[in-house]
């Protein structure tokens, strides 16, 4: 396998940014999350939570409320007021409605699919109808004093519960008017100056309308005579979030202490028809508060200011016992935000405003297996590029000769050229590039640094030629016809005659840049189909599936064309197409071959995959050159140390 | 009851007071009309029109007599006097008022276009959409924006204002550390990765102090 020098790198200073809303589709079993800095992702939970789709953030966007409608269209509305709706297809925004209603807190769709209804900052609930095209404005309901925090509907679509500040409202949907107004305790049991504000209302079919409010209760109350049925009281701090099951018979809510309670409709007695709600489970899996829950039919899921995106699957509803069901915590993002310049040992990383150019430390110690060897020249801050304008920056990439820097908004794309001389380095942008590059979702360099590949969010690819300091748009790959589906990922050959993308559907082009024509899978494939084929037939080891990270990278050593290195967030692994592969019953991580036992021993056990887990948590790994690696860690602690203040907890004894 | 002299009243009599005699009808009223009305003793306040003699002279002279007429001419008076003058202020603030009126008329007239260009331009097509640009107010932007700060203000207050129960995330690390057996130190201390930018602005100042101080020469 070879030996390698690795540098270590941790000083990308990254923060994702907190998970402000989630919202489950049960048809297409995915899941929408939406980030306080205007992000929205989509993760398919079926292909092993895998982050598919997302669209970037902006500036003024702060998203408060994200739900789905009938036909799988994604809205959001936020604290400017505007509705927005994503385009699946295209990877971009469709359309941007105001409300007139000042800055919008909540946001429901009708049990339809085909109604809106919105929750504003001035104390009005608008109705919204949901066209093909767009949405319409239909009418207003009876104004309230203060501002509409949640909103609820019925599943008849009668009647509509919105919670407010100290009381909740529920209103018929037919006249628009509020039939009842039931004033909320502003603590459990006792008197408090604070308001009470009531984070979260879910309306049940049985009349019954479950209420979580910032004294840390959860209250049940009968909308047919406006009453208090029922109150817990389960938290010292606000409880920020309801999610209830499509069978209405558990709820979940989040509390700002980071626990998540799972409540459960039982029976009274063994025997009894009767049933009431019981808390039955408390999930400690945050540390910060949890501002928004979803309950999928086996799952529940939850996120919130620290960032993590935790989903549980529920023992007794999942049917099958496997690895499956275990905890999922999402933490590091499934795109690479790293890229790397082989020649110049140069890296670019991508924030969400601005990129950072690093150079790389050297040493010319050397020792053996494990050490850690001292830097005689430390990493240097080259470059800190900030981009104009509120919106954040898709994709970024460098060349590998270390003289193009590119990088692409939802607006805008920017081309920069490098120079160095003696140790100084000066950048230049070019201007006038073509309008069609903007909004790429992809950006990739080929070997030479002659050319520049770019994936658009339309389903095109762009081909240009780097010249002079000037970019020439050589070749546009359209997209097949009757498919408009995004490029996601990008892989040019060394060679430079050869580039694949993978579509949001998972299928694999190859197009061949020097003939400008398209294939499909038939280059690699033929080389590549002896050892896949055995690979089919024999399996994957079961650990190997059994990794929760997706794979991030994959790089090839242009030396030993046999050995493929790839690494996800908790492993990197070099995999040998000329060794055996691994069976079940072999041990599937061993970093060193046991040197005291014979050589056919250790002939025997070796294998294909040589994993190593000595780098976690890993945000990208990739070659450098003969010998030598490079793996940019992130550890969660540094993460945590930059996070907003947690509640207080109180232990004994501190 | 002690019998009272009626003494003249110090307040001016109004018409309804005047309505029978000067005299009061029976003495029991007259005790009454004495006491309401309240006449201190001494001459202080007494009228020097009606109580001349009141004073120094002895008590058994009579009241003087005020007819009707007179009294009733005298209210009259008053009243056309109140009258005047108050139509006198409504006339002198309608006055002021037309006056502003046509000041802010004339300073309205400056701000505006001449009204040659004013017809031109509601002439001219609304917006031409071919244009790449779009007409924003201003106005409509800060209105937005400063809702969507009151906004922001008001999520910020609910969750880390006062009275919400928080705590620094060093803190929240450290308290496992204070609980082990061994007690360790806390989290932004054993982390090196603490706080660097903290450290990097210290060590820059610590640089200039010095620097600065080299450079002062000590007397």
């Amino acid at each position: 396998m070879g030996e390698f020098k690795v540098h270590r790198v941790r000083f990308f200073n990254y923060i994702p940014s907190g998970i402000r809303c989630v919202a489950y589709n049960n048809q297409s079993n995915r899941l929408a999350v939406s980030r306080t800095d205007g992000t929205v992702e989509i993760y398919n939970l079926s292909a092993n939570y895998f982050q598919e789709k997302f669209f970037p953030g902006h500036e003024s966007r702060s998203t408060e409320a994200l739900c789905w409608a009938e036909g799988q269209r994604l809205f959001s509305a936020g604290l400017n007021g505007e509705i927005i709706e994503y385009d699946l297809q295209a990877l971009n925004i469709k359309y941007a409605v105001d409300a007139f209603g000042g800055p919008i807190w909540s946001m429901t769709a009708s049990p339809s699919g085909s109604q809106l209804l919105v929750g504003c900052e001035d104390g009005s609930v608008k109705l919204f109808q949901i066209t093909p095209e767009k949405i319409e404005f239909e009418r207003n309901f009876d104004r309230q004093k203060s501002r509409i925090l949640s909103l609820s509907w019925h599943p008849s679509g009668t009647h509509i519960a919105a919670g407010s500040i100290d009381y909740i409202s529920v209103f018929d949907v037919k006249s628009g008017s509020a039939i009842h107004k039931m004033m909320v305790d502003r603590q459990y049991m006792g008197v408090s100056k604070r308001k009470c504000i009531v984070w979260g209302v879910a309306f049940l079919s049985d009349g019954t309308v479950i209420s979580v409010d910032s004294a840390g209760k959860v209250q049940f109350w009968d909308s047919a005579t406006g009453t208090l049925a029922k109150s817990h009281l389960i938290a010292n701090a606000d409880v920020q979030s309801i999610a209830v099951a499509e069978q209405e018979d558990s709820f979940v809510v989040g509390t700002a202490e980071g626990t998540v309670f799972h409540f459960q409709l039982v029976p009274v007695a063994s025997s009894s028809t009767e049933k009431q709600w019981v808390r039955t489970k408390p999930f400690q899996h945050h540390t910060h508060d949890v501002r928004t829950v979803a309950h999928s039919p086996t799952a529940l899921i939850s996120g919130g200011t620290d960032t993590h995106l935790v989903i549980r699957p529920l023992m007794e509803k999942v049917e099958v016992k496997n690895y499956d069901a275990a905890l999922r915590k999402i933490t590091f993002p499934h795109r690479r935000l790293i890229s790397c310049s082989k020649k110049r040992q140069l890296l670019l990383f991508q924030f969400a405003h601005h990129l950072e150019l690093w150079r790389l430390g050297s040493t010319v110690a050397t020792g053996k297996n494990g050490d850690t060897l001292p830097l005689s020249k430390n990493a240097e801050h080259l470059l800190h590029l900030k981009t104009k304008g509120p919106e954040n920056i898709i994709c970024s990439c460098i060349s590998p000769c270390g003289s193009w820097i590119a990088c692409s908004t939802a607006s805008r794309f920017f081309l920069y050229r490098l120079t160095y001389q003696h140790d100084n380095l000066s950048l230049k942008r070019v201007s006038k590039m073509p309008a069609f590059l903007r909004s790429a979702v992809q950006i990739l360099f080929s070997e030479d640094s002659a050319k520049l590949f770019v994936a658009s969010n339309q389903g095109s690819l762009h081909v240009g030629q780097l010249l002079e300091g000037r970019f020439r748009h050589l070749h546009t790959f359209q997209p097949q016809s009757g498919t408009v589906e995004a490029m996601c990922l990008l892989a040019v050959s060394p060679d430079g005659d050869w580039l694949a993308a993978s579509g949001t559907s998972a299928g694999v082009h190859v197009y061949s840049v020097k003939h400008l024509k398209v294939f499909e899978y038939s280059i690699p494939g033929k080389q590549y189909t002896e050892w896949s084929r055995t690979v089919q037939k024999q399996g994957f080891h079961h650990l190997w599936l059994q990794r929760d990270t997706p794979i991030t990278h994959i790089s090839f050593h242009p030396k030993r064309p046999m050995h493929i290195l790839l690494h996800d967030a908790y492993m990197f692994c070099i995999i040998d197409k000329s060794l055996p592969l691994p069976n079940d019953k072999t041990l599937l991580y061993n970093p060193l071959p046991p040197k005291s036992e014979s050589d056919v021993v250790r002939r025997r056990t070796a294998h294909a995959f040589k994993i190593s887990k000595i780098y976690k948590p890993l945000l990208f790994m990739d070659l450098l050159d003969e010998g030598t690696l490079v793996a940019v860690e992130r550890p969660l602690d540094d993460i945590i140390a930059q996070l907003p203040p947690p509640i207080k907890k109180k232990k004994f004894g501190t | 009851m002690v019998q009272l002299r009626p003494r003249p009243s110090r307040t001016p009599a109004s018409a309804e007071a005047m309505v029978d005699e000067g005299q009061p009808a029976s003495e029991e009223e007259e005790a009454e009309h004495g006491l309401l009305l309240g006449q201190p003793s001494s001459g202080a306040a007494a009228e020097p029109l009606e109580d001349e003699e009141a004073d120094e002279e002895s008590d058994d002279e009579a009241p003087e007599e005020l007819t009707f007429a007179s009294a009733q001419a005298e209210a009259r008076e008053e009243e056309r006097r109140v009258r005047e003058s108050a139509r006198r202020d409504k006339v002198l603030l309608k006055e002021k008022r037309r006056r502003r009126e046509e000041l802010f008329v004339e300073q309205k007239k400056r701000k505006l276009l001449p009204d040659a260009v004013l017809q031109q331009l509601a002439a001219a097509p609304q917006t031409s959409q071919n244009k790449s640009y779009v007409a924003l107010r201003l106005k409509d932007q800060e209105l937005r924006d400063s809702r969507q700060q009151a906004a922001r203000a008001f999520i910020h207050e609910s969750l880390y204002g006062p009275g919400t129960n928080r705590t620094s995330v060093n803190k929240f690390l450290s308290l496992d550390n204070k609980r082990l057996p061994v007690k360790k130190a806390a989290a932004q201390f054993l982390n090196s990765a603490w706080g660097t930018q903290k450290k990097q602005n210290a060590k820059r100042y610590k640089r200039r102090w010095m620097i600065r101080k080299m450079k002062t020469p000590k007397k």
